[in-house]
Order: structure tokens, then sequence, then C-alpha cells
């Protein structure tokens, strides 16, 4: 049997690696997804005041320290028993959109990008975000650039600093915006929508124009019938910032909808001896290994599910891209991972939207954005949907407020089954009764785990997720490397 | 205006990865001249090149931790160029642009580019492991990084 091995290594952080062993017909016989583990994450918190893992946790990845900054500061919220002041939780939900403007619009252009915009069998060395500047024209790159800069203007106007926030406190944020700081809030999230649009647009000429990609897309070796999980509203449109957990099933019909603070009698683990990355799984289906279909609990939490999971979007705009893209696709669910790009498009709009809505909304300039706590409760569970995925942060305190407990579930963390099931399949579809392994196939089985942007760096609790790549092609037989393809290395 | 800036980039809660942080931290008690501008940043990627515009030159003060078979010990000190760092635009995930993609992409946009790009790169001893504290090796480190940085800034 041959080996095919996919390596990301981070940047400074150790080493892991997706090992795919083959035999002597390329036949796939198993995928191996390992991490690196970091060590001491929990006690370092354990000890400190409460309020600090708002700050602290951040740090645990540079691509998104806002996710982790609302999940902690809603969790905090809960350990002093503070319902949050009105204006507070508005600051807090347009920051986030904001951030999440700039995380899925990178996404694309940066990650899906070279594979559609570029082609999955291009050249590699044209195959990347500078390749894609190169097609999209310097018009299109410079706004995106121009988009990223504007967006870390509000973040830091909200946040009180450009990367990592630090405004979220038990009950609100620690300062109001001016109507001047609103005004031009209002300005650049209008200009959010339409660089949304604009994009949305670029997809349906580049990817839906073209129907070698519609048909990789819905092809089944990029396909999982799986459970889906998404934070809902109370009209189970999506919300990233807040809402009831609802998970469907691979018919698309609602399985269970939770509170965030009961996920522990809704959510599982699975452990694998090989991989220090647990797999977390439905409790109320159960752990039936590495398959998909209603029997399994394995479960995905990434844009696509989010959008399979709710029953619609609370913005016009977003709806209607939202009812075109189950009516493309074919209808809910859609169980293609690789229309995940798609639904990040979908998601990035109504961002925008929100992000525009909540900055016109007369209370966003109320002076009184906190409510100060007067108790301490002693525990707490902050739900947010990262752009990668549902993200849990639990904590339990003594009577002041000390840590003495700290449990996160990241977004990638959600998705390691599936992600390991995506591998398996994609190379199974690829390398199979191939006599040759050629660096296209290599990177279209990338493609099956960059749907996901997994975010090892969040997963492992390591900053900040920069992650060269290597894929390894190996017999199994005899452990030789027949083929491989690296990045960032 | 010529005009210089540091920048400590790290995790300044993962043990020596927080050297570049530390050293920018002391470095900026001053006295330095007043076209130096120091930053400390956790992130890289894209948002390294939206530090980066505007100055004629970067100095970048980062951990680093080679491979075993680099025969390179913890607290030694290693000098880039941003031409060291060429080595194709590849990258698995949409985080981890590096740093000669990030500058390419300034210069192909028109944007006001440093002329000079320096990397102080310390080699670390464990970057995996929850903490605040240095190793002493790389403690020892940042000593001569802090005093190799001023002398380059025409501080010392």
């Amino acid at each position: 049997m041959k080996k095919v091995t996919v390596d990301p290594i981070t940047r400074l952080e150790g080493h892991g690696k997706i090992e795919i062993f083959v035999d002597d017909d390329n036949k796939v016989q198993n995928v191996y997804f390992q991490i690196p583990e970091l060590r001491g994450f929990e006690r370092f918190c354990v000890g400190r005041p409460v309020e600090e893992l708002a700050r602290i946790t951040p740090r645990i990845c540079g691509v998104c320290p806002e996710a982790h900054h609302m999940a902690a500061t809603k969790a905090i919220d809960q350990v002093f028993g503070v319902e949050v002041a009105p204006a507070g939780r508005k600051l807090r939900e347009l920051l986030y959109n904001t951030f999440y403007v700039t995380d899925h619009t990178t996404h694309f252009y940066i990650l899906a990008g070279p594979d559609f915009i570029m082609g999955p069998e291009s050249d590699p060395a044209a195959r990347n975000i500078l390749g894609v500047i190169g097609k999209v024209g310097m018009e299109t790159a410079g706004a995106m650039i121009k988009l990223r800069a504007e967006a870390a203007e509000v973040i830091s106007m909200i946040g009180g600093k450009q990367i990592h926030p630090v405004c979220g406190l038990p009950g609100g944020v620690s300062q109001a915006i001016t109507a001047e700081q609103r005004d031009r809030i209002v300005e650049v999230t209008a200009a959010q929508i339409e660089f949304a649009k604009f994009t949305l647009k670029l997809f349906d000429d580049v990817v839906l124009g073209n129907s070698a990609y519609v048909d990789l897309i819905k092809s089944d070796m990029f396909t999982h019938e799986t459970y889906y999980m998404g934070m809902v509203d109370e009209n189970n449109k999506v919300n990233f910032y807040d809402g009831k957990i609802r998970v469907v099933g691979p018919d698309g019909v609602e399985h269970e909808k939770f509170e965030g603070k009961d996920y522990l009698a809704h959510l599982a683990e699975h452990v694998e001896p090989y991989s220090y990355l647990v797999y977390p799984y439905l409790k109320s289906v159960g752990w039936k290994g590495f398959v998909d279909g209603k029997d399994s609990g394995v479960y995905r939490a990434s844009p696509l599910s989010r959008l399979n999971a709710a029953d619609g979007m609370a913005t016009p705009l977003a709806q209607a891209e939202y009812e075109r893209f189950y009516s493309t696709l074919g209808g809910k669910p859609v169980h293609a991972t690789l229309a995940t790009h798609w639904a990040r498009l979908v998601e990035l709009l109504y961002a925008a939207e929100r992000a525009h809505e909540l900055a016109t909304d007369p209370e966003i300039i109320d002076p009184n954005v906190r409510n100060i706590p007067t108790r301490i409760v002693g525990e707490g569970v902050g739900v947010v949907e990262a752009p990668r995925g549902t993200l849990y942060h639990h904590y339990k305190t003594d009577d002041k407020g000390i840590v003495t407990n700290v449990n996160l579930i990241v977004g990638t963390t959600n998705n390691n089954a599936a992600i390991s099931m995506s591998l398996k399949k994609a190379a199974e579809g690829l390398l199979t009764g191939g006599k040759e392994i050629s660096e296209g196939n290599l990177n279209m089985i990338e493609m099956a785990f960059r749907a996901y942007d997994p975010c090892f760096g969040c997963a492992t609790h390591t900053l900040p997720g920069d992650m060269p790549l290597e894929v390894t092609v190996k017999r199994e037989a005899t452990r030789d490397v027949i083929a491989s393809v690296k990045r960032n290395m | 205006m010529s005009s210089t800036l540091v920048l400590g980039m790290g995790n300044p809660i993962l043990s020596d990865d927080g050297v570049g942080l530390l050293v920018a931290d002391r470095l900026r008690e001053g006295p330095l001249p007043d076209s130096v501008e120091v930053v400390q940043s956790e992130v890289g990627g894209l948002r390294l090149l939206e530090l980066v515009r505007g100055f004629t030159r970067v100095i970048i003060i980062d951990a680093l931790q080679s491979p075993a078979e680099s025969g390179r010990h913890p607290g030694e000190v290693y000098r880039y160029e941003a031409k060291d760092f060429k080595g194709g635009h590849r990258y698995g995930s949409a985080h981890s642009i590096g740093l000669d993609t990030a500058l390419e992409i300034g210069h192909r946009l028109g944007y006001d580019m440093p002329e000079e790009v320096t990397v102080f790169a310390i080699e670390a001893e464990d970057v995996e492991t929850f903490g605040e504290e240095l190793s002493p090796p790389v403690a020892a480190a940042a000593e001569r990084v802090f005093a190799l940085v001023r002398e380059e800034v025409g501080a010392a």
C-alpha cells in the first residue's frame, strides 16, 4: 500500500499532517489527519479573574480574535448573572458582523479565489492571491484591501483596539460611540454591502457560469450527507452573535434545538489515539465512526451548515441570495462541501446588511452601553457562530470570580470528523484507479479540506493558524512516498 | 520622509513566541530617533501589509522554530532580508499569507512600500506551552537583539 500525506505545519508551532494510504492500484485504504497539541491552556487560565479571559482567549489565534472575544464576553455576562445593556449588545453585534465581512471577504479572494478564479488544476505558481489579483484586476484587489482597512477602522472604533478587541465587559461594552463615529460606520457598511454584491456577481460569472465548476461542486466526491449545526434567531434565521443552536438532519428536518448553555447534553467527544484533536458528535445519534448518513452523529458547522440549519436570512438581499442558492443547487439541504464557498458569500452579504442595519439603529449611539454586575453566579457558557463554525466557551469560577475550569469547542473542532471524511472521499474519487498522482489531484484533495477553512491555530489553541501544507502519497505496504506537494515550506 | 518601523511579532501567551513583543516593549522605552516607530503585532498575513505601508524601512523581531535537523540551538539569532523569504506564494489557509506574498501584493497595488525589510529571528526553545516566561537562552538572546536593533536604528 502507498501513503498520501497532506502535511500542514504551522509557522512556529510544530506540525500536523494528513496521511493517505493507498494500495498498489492507488485505491485509498485509510486517511489519517493529525495535528499537534499545545500544552497548558487550561492551566494558564485557571486562577485568573474571569474578566481577563475576554482578553486572553483572543490570543489563542490571530485569525479570529473577535470571535473568541465575543464568546468569552458572553460567557462572562453569565458568570456575573448580568443582563447586557441594549446598546452594548448592539455594538457587540455590529463589531462582530463587521469582522465577518472582513473574514469572509479575505477567505473568498485568498482561499477560494485561487481554486475557482485560477482553476483547480492551473499552474500552482499562479494559483494564489497574486494570480487572483492578476485576473480580477487591480481595482478589485484595491477595493478588497480598502474594505479590510475600513473594517479594521470600525472594529478599532468599537473594540478599542484594532486586532484584539478589548471592549467586551460583563453587562455590555466599555464605551459608547459618538454620532460622528456612527456616521462613518454607516458609510463604511453601505460600501461593504456593495462590495458583497459585487463579489457574489463575480462568483456568478466565474464559478456558476462555468459548468465544469458547477459539476465539480455537485460531484459525489465532494458530497457528504451529514447533520448541520448553526445558530438561529427566534425566527430560525441565521444569526452570528446570539440565538439558539439548531441542528438539522441529512434530510433537512430539525433534529434538535438547544440553548448554548446546554451544549454538554447534546454534544459528546470521540477520541482517536493518533490525534490530539477530539471529534465532537451528536449525543442523541451516537458515534458510528467516520461515516455520514442519518445514523451517524457526525455533524458539520460551517457557512453551509448555518444556511442548512436555518430557514433563511434575516436581511432582504441575503434572503434573495439564500433562495437562489437553494434553487440553483436543487433544494435544501445542500450536502456539497464546495458549496460552502457560495454559502460564505451569502453570509458576507448578510453580515454587511446586518452591520448597516445596526449602524442605522438610533439606539446604537445610546450612551448607556453597560449594566454593572452586582453578583457572581460562577458559571457561564458563551456561544457565537465563528466564521469556521459554532464556538463554545464554558467557564466556571469560585465565588470571587476566579477561574476554576475552562472548556472550549472551537469552530474547526466541530468539523474534525467531517474534514477527515471529506479528505478520504476526495482522495478516493481522485486517486483510485489513476496511474499517476498529479499536483492537480493533490490540490483537489486539499480543496475538500480548504472549504472548511480549518484553523488549527484555534483547534489546538495555537497562534496564528499560519499553516504550511504538505501533501504526500505513500504506498501502504512499503511506506514509500510516491508523490508529494508542499506549500508554505 | 524617511521612517523606520520596528515590528515586534509573536504571541504573548505562548512562551518563547512572545520574545519579539517583549523586545519591542523595551525598545519603546527609548530613547529612539524621532523617525523610528515601534509597534507590537500578534498577527501576520495581510494585516502585516497594512502595518508596514508608508514606512521606508521595516525591522521585524520574531521567534523562529527551525526543524530539528537544522542543527540550530535555542537563543541563536539570525538576520534575514526580505529576499531570504522568497519561496513562492503558496499557502494552505486564508491566514497563512507569508511576509513575501504580503509585500508583493503591496507592490502590485502600487502602495508606498518599504525599501528595506530586515528580520531578526530568535531561535525558540518552546512555543507550544502556554506561559508568559521566556526560556533562559531566549531571554538572553532578547538582550542581544535589543542592542542590535538599537544599533540598527542609530540609537546606540
